[in-house]
């Protein structure tokens, strides 16, 4: 028997909108299915659905089976014995959806007993057993401890804890790794499988990794715009995509496997000169030949919060990357990449070292506006969050005169056509220039941040996470987008990321950052397909593959 | 996704609700046709302000007088007229003043932080600690008695409010990925603080600051009553109430209740208005 099944469901919003056009799937009992699109597909919309959670004043069609019981137009109070007993749920934000205020044993025994009537030491029990087995260390101390005390993906642990309180016979999972770091992922992943195998549950997991979903579903369910796009065994969907838009999704999905992506690189970037696997404090930056566009030597940074122990963030970083070149850093969140991408740009201070853009020292802070100015040509940024790094106010043409104002006094009307060009030039057109940036898509925001950068004609482009905010198709484009810059203006970029498939696609040499420190450098493929440091392999073997069978998520210990 | 900017939340209301909302509409209404009396009145009014009628002394309403009369026979509906120019304007002029003081010291404050932070933040305590109206009696002591001193007495009072929003916003403001961006395209810190932090923090500010108007609006008015303020025989609704006190000992109330209705209504009118609008940007909350 089915344990959901979804026919035709479709919701209309109070305005009229139609989200979803008529959505059909079902889960069996133990069976994983993963709902994977993009964002805006409606696959959240859809998996809330399942529990009853709809867009206040929407219209709702069409069937959901949950365990026999029909959710569409169930009285609140039946739809709640679903939620109790049958389904759960666990969200992307772990933090957002535990009360702060409120301790941990509190969050997992009050289901237990206001809905089950457990006494409260009965409850207590249950809760230990199931922190146990969610692999939290501490299950005995972690019950009076608050949300604040631990991390995200231990708190993401507690989630599905409280979400297993309830031993339901279906588990949504709405993108419940995606605010999380690889190692995290895999690790959360685990659980995930575990408690599903243990308990034969059946799964819907929701993402937009396409790669993440195949590596730990049976079969795969794919939407696009409020439609199902797709569906079939996950490793069919994958290897065989009947659909134009699937296909187009696992072209677009980055991974550590070298295959035609790699065409993407320029082929005449300079590699050979780079100190393959040089550690930390090798080069003594020669005054011999021309400089390297940046060097970096010694550079490090330590955070001092009041009352509390002094953070680490960028511990002794050396590193050169001569002109032309493409430099990728990699590390989890706190691995201090950011940091170092802040201090290049020159937004945080360093605590010592040295730094050199185009053979110039940069390490201290310009003195007047003439400094700043060429402070500002010698490297500029384009940051994670396109949707924050705009000027809410200002129109995306005149961010991108301002900027060119500022540097070459060019007369309003020259700035406005050299604005269009560059526009152009990332792929937009002139009718964008008068748009302000909440009108635009993410991937034209980041175009816009790209034209903004490039208006400058900096020396380095440093680039923070720039894609990791964007659907896998939108960062292709903009990868893309890079590649053809590099190309066409021998571009110098400094590619800050976590995602290690991403930087195969960008990256001849990459640079391997944990807890502040640089563990390993070396050309890329050699990186990724040899990894000499064992953070090196962990990351890569977090990395979920598509190909592999669903317990390769673990990461080996 | 988060807001990116305070500033978003306003341009994102939806309009149909600003129209939507009864209260807020005649609100809107009733404030506009007080403006429109009091820039108007030597047009609309039936009789000069101080045109004294001796045969209708404290007369009741009348197709003559529509709201009677005061005590030497001038005709109240035009003296409210003019007085709502002196009722009205003086508050405006304060509203004007301390958003634009305040706003410039919590730009200051917020932007700057550190000891200049710390040393405003004392000064403010300081300001907050004094009423405004003692503020204004104080202005009128030392400079005489009228509506220049009091106004700027109370825009000086009431910039510590507008000026701890602006800061608390513009802190907020300032750690935001669109600031560090404008940094690092070398723009300086003058041109980020006032050409982009300062306008996407205005839509809020203002919306608390017309609250104020309301508050300045009755304490102006005290001021005018207590014969402090605006001086007779210029028409103002404060100074109306307290010319009609002798009128109130010989039963003659009108006098006294028409500015004082007057002044609860443009009071409440404004009031209405202003947590509207801070309602729909988020009450100044800082995000």
């Amino acid at each position: 028997m089915s344990l959901l099944d979804i026919r035709n469901l479709t919701i209309d919003l109070a305005d009229g909108r139609r989200l979803l056009h008529g959505i059909s799937l079902g889960v069996a009992e133990g069976e994983t299915v993963g709902l994977v699109g993009e964002s805006g597909s409606g696959k959240s919309l859809t998996a809330r659905a399942v529990l009853g959670l709809t867009p206040t004043g929407s219209r709702l069609d069409g069937s959901v089976m949950l365990d026999g019981h029909e959710v569409l137009g169930a009285a609140a109070r039946e739809v709640r014995a679903l939620r109790r007993h049958s389904a759960a749920m666990i969200f992307q934000d772990p933090r957002a959806g535990i009360n702060p205020m409120r301790t941990l044993g509190d969050h997992l025994t009050e289901t237990l007993r206001l809905c089950d009537g457990l006494p409260a030491a009965d409850a207590e029990a249950r809760a230990l057993d199931l922190l146990a087995a969610v692999r939290l260390p501490r299950p005995a101390d972690h019950l009076t401890q608050y949300p604040h005390e631990f991390s995200g993906g231990m708190l993401q642990r507690v989630m599905i804890a409280g979400a297993l309180t309830s031993a339901p016979k279906l588990l949504v999972c709405d993108e419940p790794t995606t605010a999380l770091d690889v190692t995290t992922q895999a690790e959360i992943m685990r659980v995930l499988v575990e408690q599903r195998e243990g308990r034969g549950m059946g799964m819907l997991l929701i993402t937009h990794d396409l790669a993440l979903a195949a590596s730990v579903c049976d079969r795969l369910v794919v939407m696009r715009a409020g439609r199902v796009e797709e569906e079939g065994s996950a490793m069919r969907v994958l290897v065989a995509p009947e659909a134009d838009y699937t296909r187009r999704l696992v072209a677009a999905t980055p991974t550590l496997a070298a295959g035609p992506a790699a065409s993407a690189e320029p082929p005449e970037a300079p590699t050979a000169s780079a100190p393959a696997g040089s550690g930390p404090g090798s080069s003594d930056a020669p005054s011999a030949a021309p400089a390297p566009a940046l060097s970096v030597t010694g550079l490090s940074k330590t955070y001092r919060p009041r009352g509390r122990p002094p953070v680490i963030a960028v511990a002794d970083a050396s590193f050169e990357l001569e002109r032309g070149g493409a430099l990728a850093v990699v590390g989890e969140s706190g691995s201090g990449k950011s940091t170092l991408a802040r201090m290049i740009v020159g937004l945080e201070p360093s605590d010592g070292g040295t730094l050199s853009i185009g053979g110039r020292d940069r390490a201290a802070g310009p003195r007047g506006r003439a400094e700043r100015l060429e402070r500002a040509r010698s490297v500029q940024m384009v940051f994670q969050d396109p949707y924050l790094s705009l000027d809410p106010r200002v129109t995306a043409g005149r961010s991108i005169e301002e900027a060119l104002r500022l540097h070459t006094r060019m007369p309003r009307a020259a700035a406005r056509n050299r604005a269009v060009e560059l526009l152009e030039r990332v792929g937009l057109t002139a009718e964008h220039a008068a748009a302000r940036p909440r009108t635009l898509s993410g991937g034209q925001r980041q175009r816009v941040a790209i034209a903004r950068a490039l208006a400058i004609e900096p020396e380095v482009l440093v680039m923070d996470e720039a894609t990791s905010a964007l659907d896998v198709s939108v960062q292709a484009q903009v990868l893309d987008l890079v590649a053809g810059l590099r190309r066409e203006r021998g571009l110098t970029l400094l590619f800050i990321s976590h995602d290690l498939a991403v930087v195969r696609r960008v990256c001849e040499q990459t640079l391997v950052m944990r807890r502040g420190e640089v563990v390993e450098r070396g050309a890329t493929a050699e990186l990724l397909d040899a990894p000499r440091h064992p953070y090196t392999r962990l990351l890569l073997d977090s990395v979920p593959r598509p190909a592999a069978p669903a317990d390769s998520v673990v990461a080996p210990r | 996704m988060t807001t990116p900017t305070l500033a978003m939340r306003v341009l994102r209301a939806p309009r149909a609700s600003f129209i939507g909302r009864p209260t807020f509409t005649v609100a809107v209404l009733v404030l506009a046709a007080m403006t429109l009396g009091a820039v108007f009145a030597p047009a609309i009014a039936p009789y000069p302000p101080d045109a004294p009628d001796f045969l209708a002394v404290n007369a009741p309403p009348s197709p003559a007088h529509w709201l009677g009369t005061d005590g030497l026979g001038r005709d109240l509906l035009s003296r409210l007229l003019y007085g709502a120019r002196t009722a009205l304007l003086g508050p405006l002029l304060v509203v004007i003043g301390s958003t634009a003081v305040g706003m410039l010291l919590g730009l200051l404050a917020g932007w700057r932080g550190g000891w200049i932070d710390a040393a405003l933040g004392r000064v403010f305590d300081v300001l907050f600690a004094f009423p405004s109206l003692l503020l204004a009696i104080m202005a009128v002591a030392l400079f005489g008695k009228g509506l220049v001193a009091p106004v700027i007495a109370m825009s000086i009072a009431y910039a510590p409010f507008v000026a701890r929003l602006t800061r608390s916003l513009v802190k907020a403001e300032r750690t935001r990925p669109y600031v560090a961006a404008y940094r690092v395209a070398g723009f300086g810190g003058a041109f980020i603080a006032f050409r982009s932090v300062l306008p996407n923090v205005t839509p809020i500010v203002g919306a608390q600051s017309t609250l104020n108007f309301g508050y300045v609006l009755a304490e102006l008015a005290g001021l005018s009553f207590l014969g402090l303020g605006v001086q007779p025989p210029t028409p103002d609704w404060g100074a109306m109430i307290n010319e009609a006190q002798a009128g109130i000992v010989g039963g003659h109330f009108l006098p006294a209740i028409v500015p004082a209705v007057a002044v609860v209504i443009a009071v409440v009118a404004v009031n209405i208005i202003g947590e509207e609008l801070s309602d729909r940007i988020g009450g100044g909350a800082p995000a």
